[in-house]
């Protein structure tokens, strides 16, 4: 049976999850930008707009301790980070684009090496999505084979519907649960007519056909064409949901410090720095490729995914208007 | 109000300006290609979305009849010519289409050795402004999109460039938004001008697209990049935030050309060109220099004179 929930009661429903002592984290108005924080009540809930910097971080921090090390009487002593203390949490107003995220990185971070930071944080939330109703002429999540109501990656999924409240559906038992412990602010029904979504610039891209071209083309003219003008800042891969690059770093002095697992970008010139001072990507240009190819191949190679979700932060961030959406309609509309 | 009292000044800018601009930058860019003055001209191409630009070295006649100048032509494009960004200037001279903001960059990076005049030939922009950051990208420019630091230009002539496009305009009635902002902040007790920046900083996330647009950040080895030892804290926390936006604003003191790059490009929205006018308003007061469109001998704090203001030694 179709649920509704009107708007009010799902900020009603964050009152009474931030009482059950959840993190609960959402959109929210921090200075001038809309970025998602911890909400403390829910008039926090800011939908207007699509927040700065993606939802992925709520399972991959921008920066956290990993463990700390302290020398006791001559010798290291190292403590771990207790993990259990990690707390419940609930992602709530995360459009298609950013609530698909965990669904992309879910793989990577439980592969060779298991990620328990971000698989336990994982764990421990619930990801409520919202289908998109808005959008600009940066958005282009149905060509890249997700929509404005995608479900995946969602446990709960609401759709906005023309009367103000929300169509629910439990994607998840998790979403089920959140549900079932809720149930009196949702009502039985069908509502109101779901609001229209936003037409998108961007045609369909043949992924495959993309994939492929990327496979025959790592060395390509085409490369230093889109690619010279990068100047090489990390806003593309932090602002991304599906970047997931990080560095280490013991911050601290000899005797007393902690190490530090911090968001990295493969288009700093450091990245791929050698401790020699060779660079195997010693040119902008090829760094850039490599954000593309990670995203539209090596990834797909690995664990059958597309590492990009279409939000087209990138696009609306990058300092020299470096737009992914038009490099991949170049290849798309290649013949050779 | 007053915008009758000077003819070049305007209520909007219309797309007729641009385009001017844009056919005298054209036409300028494939002869001197043509004639092989220069090797590459660095400039704008339009962008696939409306109202958009992005950067770009054309080489030949045939894409320099595709560069544009509209107001979404907000780069400064100088940034090409440093760093080991770019490695144009090693093939020859090159063209760079340059307002006058950018050109004071230009003229900033004489005065360090980093660039040579006769490296370059300037088609300079006389630019009445450009947008602001998300704001509507009508090809008009009104007040209600035009980007701060354009509110109280001072370079609207490209002074020193080898030719000029455009005839002056500019609209009228800017209130100096910038300047009261920063008359807004000077006037705060220092524990709650302290508090603006820290809430400010807190959500930096060290993607360095402050560092990488800044034409003078041109440093091979940056400090901030140093982990062994570690000089500021790499990771993106409020402590290394705020030391690192210090650091640099220091660093840029008497170097930094007021461009606002570092502020345009910023996706937290810092405004950053706050700490640049401060030290600019700094290096004023003590040593009564201000960025130009000249090149100098030597920077202000690269020099020492007997008469320095030595008053901040205590």
């Amino acid at each position: 049976m179709p649920q509704i929930i009107t708007e009010q009661n799902l900020r009603n429903l964050i009152d009474l999850l931030v009482k059950e002592a959840k993190l609960v984290v959402g959109p929210k108005l921090s200075g001038s930008v809309v970025l998602y924080e911890p909400l403390t009540a829910g008039a926090d809930l800011t939908l207007d707009a699509l927040p700065r910097r993606s939802s992925k971080e709520l399972f991959f921090p921008i920066c956290e301790d990993i463990l700390s090390y302290k020398r006791e009487n001559g010798a290291m002593k190292v403590k771990d980070v207790d993990r259990s203390k990690f707390p419940e949490a609930v992602l709530i107003g995360a459009p298609p684009c950013d609530a698909g995220s965990p669904a992309i990185l879910d793989a990577v971070m439980s592969w060779d090496y298991k990620d328990e930071f971000y698989l336990e944080r994982r764990r421990k939330s619930t990801i409520v999505g919202i289908a998109c109703t808005k959008g600009d002429d940066a958005c282009f999540c149905r060509a890249v084979g997700l929509a404005p109501d995608a479900e995946a990656g969602s446990d709960l999924f609401l759709t906005p519907l023309k009367d103000g409240s929300y169509a629910c559906n439990a994607v998840t038992e998790k979403g089920q649960a959140l549900v079932a412990a809720h149930q009196n602010l949702f009502a039985e029904g069908a509502g109101a007519e779901p609001k229209p979504f936003v037409d998108q610039a961007v045609a369909k891209l043949d992924l495959v056909k993309i994939k492929k071209w990327l496979e025959e083309h790592f060395e390509n003219p085409l490369w230093e064409k889109i690619a010279d003008i990068c100047v090489g800042c990390g806003a593309c891969a932090f602002i991304c949901p599906a970047c997931h690059c990080f560095d280490i770093n013991d911050e601290g002095s000899t005797d007393d410090g902690v190490r530090r697992k911090h968001w990295d970008a493969c288009g700093f010139a450091k990245f791929t720095n050698h401790a020699s001072g060779h660079n195997p990507r010693d040119v902008q240009n090829k760094r850039y490729r490599n954000r593309i190819m990670h995203k539209f191949k090596y990834y797909d190679d690995k664990f059958g995914k597309t590492l990009c979700t279409g939000c087209g932060r990138c696009i609306r961030a990058c300092p020299v208007g470096i737009d992914i959406a038009e490099i991949l309609e170049t290849i798309n509309t290649k013949q050779d | 109000m007053n915008a009758k009292a000077n003819k070049n000044h305007v209520t909007s800018i219309e797309p007729a300006y641009y385009q001017a601009i844009t056919e005298a930058i054209r036409k300028e860019a494939a002869k001197i290609l043509k004639d092989e003055t220069v090797v590459g001209v660095v400039g704008y191409l339009p962008g696939r979305r409306k109202g958009t630009a992005s950067p770009a070295l054309v080489t030949t006649v045939e894409e320099a009849e595709k560069l544009i100048f509209s107001p979404a032509c907000v780069n400064n494009l100088s940034v090409y010519l440093t760093k080991a960004k770019k490695g144009v200037l090693k093939q020859g001279k090159v063209g760079i289409v340059a307002k006058g903001c950018d050109m004071r960059a230009l003229a900033g990076l004489m005065t360090e050795s980093q660039l040579q005049r006769e490296d370059l030939f300037i088609i300079g922009v006389v630019c009445p402004g450009v947008y602001g950051f998300g704001v509507e990208r009508t090809g008009t420019l009104t007040d209600a999109n035009i980007a701060r630091k354009c509110r109280e230009c001072t370079v609207h002539m490209p002074e020193g460039a080898d030719v000029a496009a455009g005839t002056h305009t500019e609209l009228a009635d800017l209130t100096p938004e910038e300047a009261q902002e920063l008359a807004r902040i000077e006037a705060m007790p220092q524990a709650e001008r302290w508090a603006f920046w820290k809430e400010h900083f807190s959500r930096c996330i060290r993607c360095m697209a402050c560092r990488q647009v800044c034409p003078f950040c041109y440093c091979e080895q940056c400090l901030c990049d140093k982990n062994r030892p570690q000089a500021v804290e790499n990771s993106p926390r409020p402590a290394g935030n705020m030391a690192w936006h210090l650091v640099r604003a220091m660093h840029l003191a008497g170097r930094c050309g007021g461009c606002a790059e570092c502020e345009r490009v910023c996706p937290m929205d810092i405004p950053l060109n706050l700490l640049n006018r401060r030290m600019a308003q700094e290096l004023k007061e003590l040593y009564d220099f201000e960025a130009g469109l000249t090149p100098v001998d030597k920077g202000p704090l690269n020099e020492y004179k007997e008469n320095d203001d030595q008053s901040f030694i205590k």
